[in-house]
């Protein structure tokens, strides 16, 4: 067994850098960093995202719950303190997912994550793309960045729109890009959605040229796709554009590697609520133990200000930084090394 | 009917596809921040050996492929059909020319091989990695070319055709790499 570390001391140096820089950032833009519990009773109920537990074991006292679980983002809390009048924050935060190794998952990772207090999501965009730029630049040749919404990029590559599509004409799709019998017929349309992103759209985005400049065709940009459709909102406000629903959430994409998520955050308790008692009876369907809610994140929604937030995977973010293949690169001791 | 979770995917992984064995060449999963997970895989289908790419939706179940490498001696060959022998019971399989492919050209009596069976038939024979050929011709060496800086063709004693150094001649016993098909050195007794 390797008791060594994967990564050279070059990216381990790079990481200390880069951290030292983005905290620079936030402290000329006067943002706050701020540090939040890892350890909660409750978590997200997405039934796409799984949350490491442990047991709290009372020596001195007994608490309500034994149960706790690792955060995934620290996305509850901070908004609690934004709704308590922090004002603009942002965190530096180790979470962890259950179950997601591969070359550019760790169960273990780094989260940049901050909320701007007025903003949308637009306004946001540009302040990461300013970041990003700013820390990508000296190391790697990049070209002008593109912002392109969910519905344009589905229109160019597929020739399909998103949010009005049916499912047959997902199926033939799917079937066209050789991808047919992957789902089966039932499944509901965002599936199939996330099928042909993630295996057509999602590895041209940040790479090749969308808009058809050969002269820059295979340099590698930042790509801000905006205005899912309504129905991958998360925690995101949803708004209506040529008669169609989408969510004020954006994903920043680079070499086909997606880097962040960010929303134009909702801020009302009621909807919030209906959308997590889905996801939990979606993992009910599907077989998943459901999540006990966060009554004190939902109890805050109402006084959260108008803010827009997101989150940047800091290890991917330095993969990309080094050019490195595999995450394992890029961390002193990955999961398997722990 | 054994199977395999996505969550079990590797490569050397043997599922049942379309009807065929295949062997996982690749595995690569998907999986978005917010969304389903996939797993793209390259297989290999151990009929045809050609390479073909699949996804599945992560958690799903794959039919298991009852394929196993077992270590057989090589025997003869009767014209149609090849004859191996397990070292231990003496048990003997055969093999058509379908499953032996390319191999044929490093079959060489007694030599240990590695004999892929699906559901107990051969599917594929792999050659040692290293075999020792006599060669049967090939042009008169140079006389004090000891530099291998040169090449010329020689046949080997089971047919197949190799690059050799030029002071190579007839009847010396050579060591070949069978996976890139190239000469390695004389073999030492």
């Amino acid at each position: 067994m390797s008791w060594q570390p994967s990564a050279s001391f070059e990216l381990i140096k790079l990481r200390a850098q880069t951290l030292k820089k983005i905290r620079h950032f936030f402290d000329d833009q006067g943002v706050l960093e701020v540090d939040t519990p890892v350890l909660s009773y409750s978590t997200i109920p997405d039934p796409f995202i799984e949350s490491f537990q442990t047991r709290y074991l009372p020596l001195t006292q007994i608490m309500q719950n034994d149960n706790y679980y690792l955060h995934t983002s620290p996305e509850f809390p901070m908004k609690r303190l934004l709704a308590s009048g922090s004002g603009s924050i942002y965190q530096i935060a180790k979470v962890f997912r259950q179950g997601e190794i591969s070359a550019y998952h760790n169960p273990e990772f780094t989260l940049l994550e901050w909320y701007r207090e007025d903003w949308d999501h637009h306004r946001l965009m540009q302040e990461v793309n300013c970041l990003l730029r700013g820390l990508l630049s000296p190391l790697i040749d990049l070209t002008n960045t593109v912002f392109i919404s969910y519905q344009r990029v589905f229109q160019e590559q597929l020739g399909i729109n998103p949010h009005t599509v049916s499912k047959s004409e997902l199926i033939a799709c799917a079937k066209k890009q050789g991808l047919a019998d992957v789902l089966n017929e039932q499944e509901d349309n965002d599936l199939f959605l996330e099928l042909l992103f993630s295996h057509i759209i999602q590895p041209c985005l940040g790479s090749k040229d969308s808009a058809g400049q050969k002269s820059t065709a295979n340099k590698p940009y930042l790509c801000f796709l905006y205005h899912y459709p309504a129905s991958q909102a998360s925690l995101a406000k949803i708004s209506t554009e040529n008669d169609c629903l989408v969510a004020e959430r954006f994903e920043i994409f680079i070499n086909g590697i997606e880097l962040g998520n960010g929303f134009h955050e909702l801020n009302n308790t009621q909807e919030q609520k209906a959308r997590f008692e889905e996801d939990n009876y979606n993992r009910k369907v599907a077989g998943q133990a459901e999540i006990p809610l966060d009554e004190r994140f939902l109890n805050s929604l109402n006084y959260l200000p108008q803010c827009a937030g997101v989150a940047v995977g800091i290890d991917r973010l330095l993969m990309v930084m080094s050019q490195a293949k595999h995450i394992n690169e890029v961390i002193a001791f990955p999961f398997d090394r722990a | 009917m054994a199977t395999y979770s996505t969550n079990e995917f590797r490569s050397g992984l043997k599922l049942m596809i379309d009807g065929d064995p295949c062997s996982i060449v690749e595995n690569e999963v998907v999986k978005p921040g917010k969304g389903q997970a996939f797993n793209r895989i390259k297989i290999r289908n151990l009929k045809t050996g050609r390479v073909v790419e699949r996804t599945y939706k992560s958690g799903e179940s794959v039919e298991a492929a009852d394929v196993m490498d077992t270590d057989l001696q090589y025997l003869y060959n009767d014209g149609e059909q090849w004859h191996f022998m397990h070292p231990d019971t003496y048990e003997q399989i055969a093999a058509d020319k379908s499953a032996v492919g390319e191999t044929i050209k490093w079959l060489k009596e007694q030599d240990m091989c590695t004999v892929t069976l699906w559901n107990g038939n051969p599917l594929a024979v792999t050659p040692p990695n290293f075999v020792v050929l006599t060669v049967t011709d090939t042009d008169p060496g140079l006389k004090g070319d000891t530099s291998g800086g040169g090449g010329k063709p020689a046949t080997l004693e089971t047919g197949a055709v190799v690059q050799v150094p030029l002071f190579i001649a007839i009847g010396e016993e050579l060591k070949i790499d069978t996976r890139t098909s190239k000469y390695v050195s004389r073999a030492k007794d």
